[in-house]
């Protein structure tokens, strides 16, 4: 029993690994009023440029940087979008996504051969933490990860901790996302704090990639990332634009997943697919309000415009 | 004397219509300079273009000497210059104290210490911003304004949303500010308050420069031509109330004097119709404004009929019936409480007092979009406590709301649209298709009848000003069959004076119709020239009624909208007692 549960927390933990990276830097767009559903097409690109860039160069390292690069440009198209150009969010999010999953399939062909693939590429491998890996059932789960898995746990919760309410820059945030108008009139850099916030959902979806093609399977495939950028955008909403039940969100959705693949040992025949639909009827609930109030920021995906 | 503020020149269009058309300004330190102008003079572009929030095309800006060029809100912060905006500048989500916190200044807290000894403006900080009423509001915009120390204040319209006693105390603020000698800028139409606080006025029409100069050299009576076009005499008493000008403070001859102690002392206060403005009519240029048959045809009859009927206007029972409203807000306090008020059919009942004292409550249960803890709406017999808005505009309850922006229009539709929205289903072809030729000229016909100017009748909403978006819905709401009731929140707030004008005599032609009218105003001078009877909101509760036309009117009404002892108040019909002490959130238990 405790070996099941060791495998569905360990299991559920790699699952909300990605999520909890992309949707920590999700929650931010959002609270500053940006709508990145593109933060799937980001997490893919990322996933993508990563796994050229540890190819190419023989390193994981350099996997990482070209990943992080490759999000930032992928993030400062959506910001000059939907921020300066004031082009639709959901529009312009479902187009990128759709755009980056076409490109690097195709650039998959080009880069790795057809058929062949990137298997095997220089990746990162766990690094047990002594001691603490050897605790019962979280132990394996929560210290036996790869630098990058360390690095999802300490992105989310700085960025949590640091952008809070209760911090003046997480307050320029929320002010933002609420009120564009009335945070510009107080002297806040509207246009700056949202490309700020964008980018850093670029950076933290890039990674959640690279993460997914180096730390997991050390290969990329066609869609490695198979919607884990939409269930990111569920998380917030599930976590009603907070740090902390978003984090929570994650790993709710990462357990629901892992229990598809521990339910048959545990006796349970539920069906997979039906188990996979777990967290989207989390977020549902989360949105109709029978989980608590939910509000979205008053200015999501509302662009700014000074001029009256 | 330095010149804080220098324009030259400035000019801003929007398409082929000129805001600004070279507009000159100097601003001295240490003074007021009231800039004074009716709607859509260019009063507010003017603001903007100083604060950063647009950008001239043409001309140049010189703060103390130096060149200045905003070229967003964030520069001319930096520059020290702050506004206070119409609309305000408040994240309503956040709490009063995080919205101070955005300004991201040094020892905030010895910040707001400072302010609030120094101009006596006191903040409750743990609030949420979007949860005050508007006056509160407006406070806490002001110290906003005052926490960075600007060199130059520029407040667009703040009294607009003010209470008397609050407009007092922002004027006195504007005076310290002055003598602390800073410059203030501050923006009106209404007159009284620029003769009050002003040592500068400049008046805009049409986005230039009318006229103006030092306050001492100018008199009211010079300053309204340059403002309208037209001379004082030609004015109403209620229009004059409106704008903020006190009769007794228009003196026909001599400077007049500025000084906060002005206003108070003005013993004779506006009598309502009938033998309107005295003072006004000793200015001496309009002879026919002293009959009651004067300037506004429709008031005259209605004036008439309200006035002979004596005290026994309720004919047929009340139009409207308010019982025991009781509004409790989430932290206990009551909104209302047991507000009682009735308004009899062709009587015009008027709701005076600070905001924030539970009229914007009042008028949310009278229009359904608040359910009452306690307490019933009757409307000409019929309960109505619980009914659907829709119900309520069917059994002829006209509402005119306070916020015409959010709630009394939709401003993306158009014009026809909004005036029909609640009665598309009379304008149809074919049974599903809108007959838009129908409505565009049912449209045209009442733009026509209420004067309303629009570019046409499926112009957008959001293209008219905002005198004409107020004549819409007031358009709207009078056309109800039957209209039994008409309900209306400010409906004068930021409207010039051509406007004001027209919304009365739509109010009074709605009395003499025969329909009952509440008229909820934190203009006293228009309450008292209006309406037939006053009551005081103070504390969620109702107190009252005044006799508007009684002597002393003026400083009972005032006694009342701070809270003074009712002794001496004729306990009105259908009215609840005043509860006496501190705490009346007690009361409630006892039935």
């Amino acid at each position: 029993m405790s070996a099941v549960a060791e495998e569905l927390a360990s299991g559920g933990v790699r699952m909300a690994l990605p999520l909890l990276l992309a949707s920590s830097g999700e929650l931010l767009s959002e609270r500053a009023g940006v709508l990145n559903l593109s933060v799937e097409g980001m997490m893919l690109t990322g996933a993508f440029a990563g796994a050229v860039g540890a190819h190419q160069s023989g390193s994981a390292a350099v996997g990482v940087l070209t990943a992080i690069v490759a999000g930032l440009l992928f993030a400062a198209l959506q910001a000059l979008l939907s921020i300066t150009l004031r082009a639709d969010q959901i529009v312009t999010g479902i187009t990128a996504n759709a755009l980056a999953l076409g490109a690097t399939t195709y650039g998959a062909r080009l880069a790795f051969g057809d058929g062949a693939g990137a298997k095997s590429l220089p990746g990162l491998d766990p690094l047990a933490i002594p001691l603490l890996s050897d605790l019962p059932i979280l132990g394996p789960a929560l210290f036996e990860q790869t630098l990058l898995g360390y690095l999802a746990f300490a992105v989310a919760i700085a960025l949590a901790l640091g952008f809070s309410r209760r911090r003046t820059a997480g307050l320029a945030i929320d002010a933002v996302g609420e009120d564009a108008l009335a945070a510009d009139r107080s002297g806040l850099p509207v246009a700056f704090i949202r490309y700020g916030t964008v980018l850093l959902t670029g950076i933290t979806a890039a990674l959640a990639g690279a993460h997914l093609a180096l730390s997991e399977v050390h290969a990329f495939s066609d869609n490695i990332t198979g919607g884990i950028g939409y269930l990111a955008v569920v998380a917030v909403i599930a976590g009603r634009w907070r740090a902390w039940p978003t984090l929570l969100a994650c790993l709710v959705f990462g357990l629901a997943q892992s229990l598809q693949f521990a339910a048959p040992a545990i006796g349970l025949h539920i069906s997979a697919p039906l188990l996979t639909t777990l967290p989207y009827v989390f977020a549902l609930l989360a949105v109709s309000g029978l989980v608590g109030r939910s509000r979205a920021p008053s200015g999501l995906t509302v662009p700014f415009v000074r001029a009256s | 004397m330095t010149a804080a503020l220098e324009i030259t020149g400035l000019v801003k269009s929007y398409g082929s219509m000129r805001a600004l058309d070279g507009v000159d300004l100097v601003v001295e330190a240490g003074t007021v300079h009231c800039v004074l102008g009716e709607n859509g003079a260019g009063k507010s572009t003017l603001c903007h273009a100083v604060a950063g929030s647009l950008t001239s095309d043409e001309g140049s800006l010189l703060l103390y000497g130096e060149s200045y060029a905003p070229r967003r809100p964030a520069d001319a912060l930096a520059a020290g210059v702050a506004m206070v905006h119409q609309h305000f500048s408040l994240v309503s989500t956040l709490t009063v104290g995080e919205n101070l916190r955005l300004l991201r200044l040094p020892d905030l807290a010895g910040r707001i210490a400072r302010v609030r000894e120094a101009y006596g403006l006191v903040l409750e900080l743990d609030a949420v911003a979007g949860k005050l009423p508007v006056g509160v509001r407006q406070r806490v915009e002001i110290v906003k304004a005052l926490l960075r120390d600007p060199r130059l204040l520029v407040l667009d319209e703040p009294t607009g949303v003010l209470g008397p006693a609050e407009t007092d105390a922002l004027l006195e603020t504007c005076r310290r500010i002055a003598a602390a000698g800073h410059a203030v800028v501050l923006v009106t139409h209404k007159l009284g308050e620029a003769v009050r606080a002003g040592d500068h006025a400049t008046v805009l029409r049409g986005g230039r420069v009318a006229g103006g100069g030092p306050m001492a050299e100018l008199s009211a009576e010079r300053l309204v031509p340059l403002m309208i076009g037209r001379s004082v005499g030609a004015l109403d008493a209620t229009v004059a109330g409106a704008v903020g000008l006190e009769p007794g403070a228009v003196e026909p001859v001599g400077p007049v004097t500025v000084g906060p102690g002005a206003a108070g002392s003005v013993p004779a206060a506006v009598e309502p119709r009938g033998s309107a403005p005295a003072a006004l009519d000793s200015a001496g240029s309009a002879p026919a404004a002293g009959e009651s048959a004067g300037p506004v045809p429709v008031t005259a009859d209605s004036a008439g009929g309200g006035a002979d009927d004596g005290d026994g206007q309720r004919v047929g029972g009340a139009a409207l019936g308010l019982s025991e409203v009781t509004v409790r807000r989430a932290d206990g306090t009551y909104a209302l409480d047991r507000a009682a008020l009735e308004v009899g059919f062709g009587e015009i009942v008027g709701i005076a007092g600070v905001e924030g004292n539970g009229q914007s409550e009042l008028m949310a249960v009278i229009a359904g979009s608040l359910a009452p803890d306690d307490g019933r709406v009757v409307l000409h017999g019929r309960d109505l406590t619980r009914a659907k808005p829709a119900a309520r505009t069917g059994a002829g309850l006209g509402v005119v709301p306070e916020d015409r922006h959010h709630e009394g229009c939709v401003p993306e539709l158009s014009v026809a649209e909004n005036l029909h929205l609640g009665r598309l289903g009379e304008f149809k072809r074919f049974g599903v298709f809108l007959d838009r030729p129908a409505l565009g000229r049912a449209t045209e016909k009442v733009l026509g009848e209420h004067d309303v100017r629009a570019p046409g009748a499926f112009a957008p909403m959001a293209s008219l000003s905002g005198g004409n978006q107020q004549k819409v819905v007031i358009a709207r709401e009078l056309a109800l069959d039957p209209l039994v009731c008409l309900a209306a929140s400010q409906p004068t707030r930021g409207l010039d004076i051509g406007a004001v004008e027209a919304v009365h005599a739509r109010i009074r032609a709605a009395a003499a119709r025969g329909a009952g009218v509440l008229v909820v105003s934190a203009e006293l001078d228009e309450l008292l020239a209006l309406c037939d009877r006053v009551l005081v909101a103070y504390r969620g509760r109702l107190l009252g009624p005044v006799d508007p036309r009684a002597e002393g009117a003026r400083e009972r009404i005032g006694a009342l909208m701070v809270g003074a002892d009712g002794a001496g108040v004729p306990a009105g019909v259908g009215q609840s007692p005043p509860t006496r002490g501190p705490s009346p959130s007690k009361a409630i238990g006892a039935h």
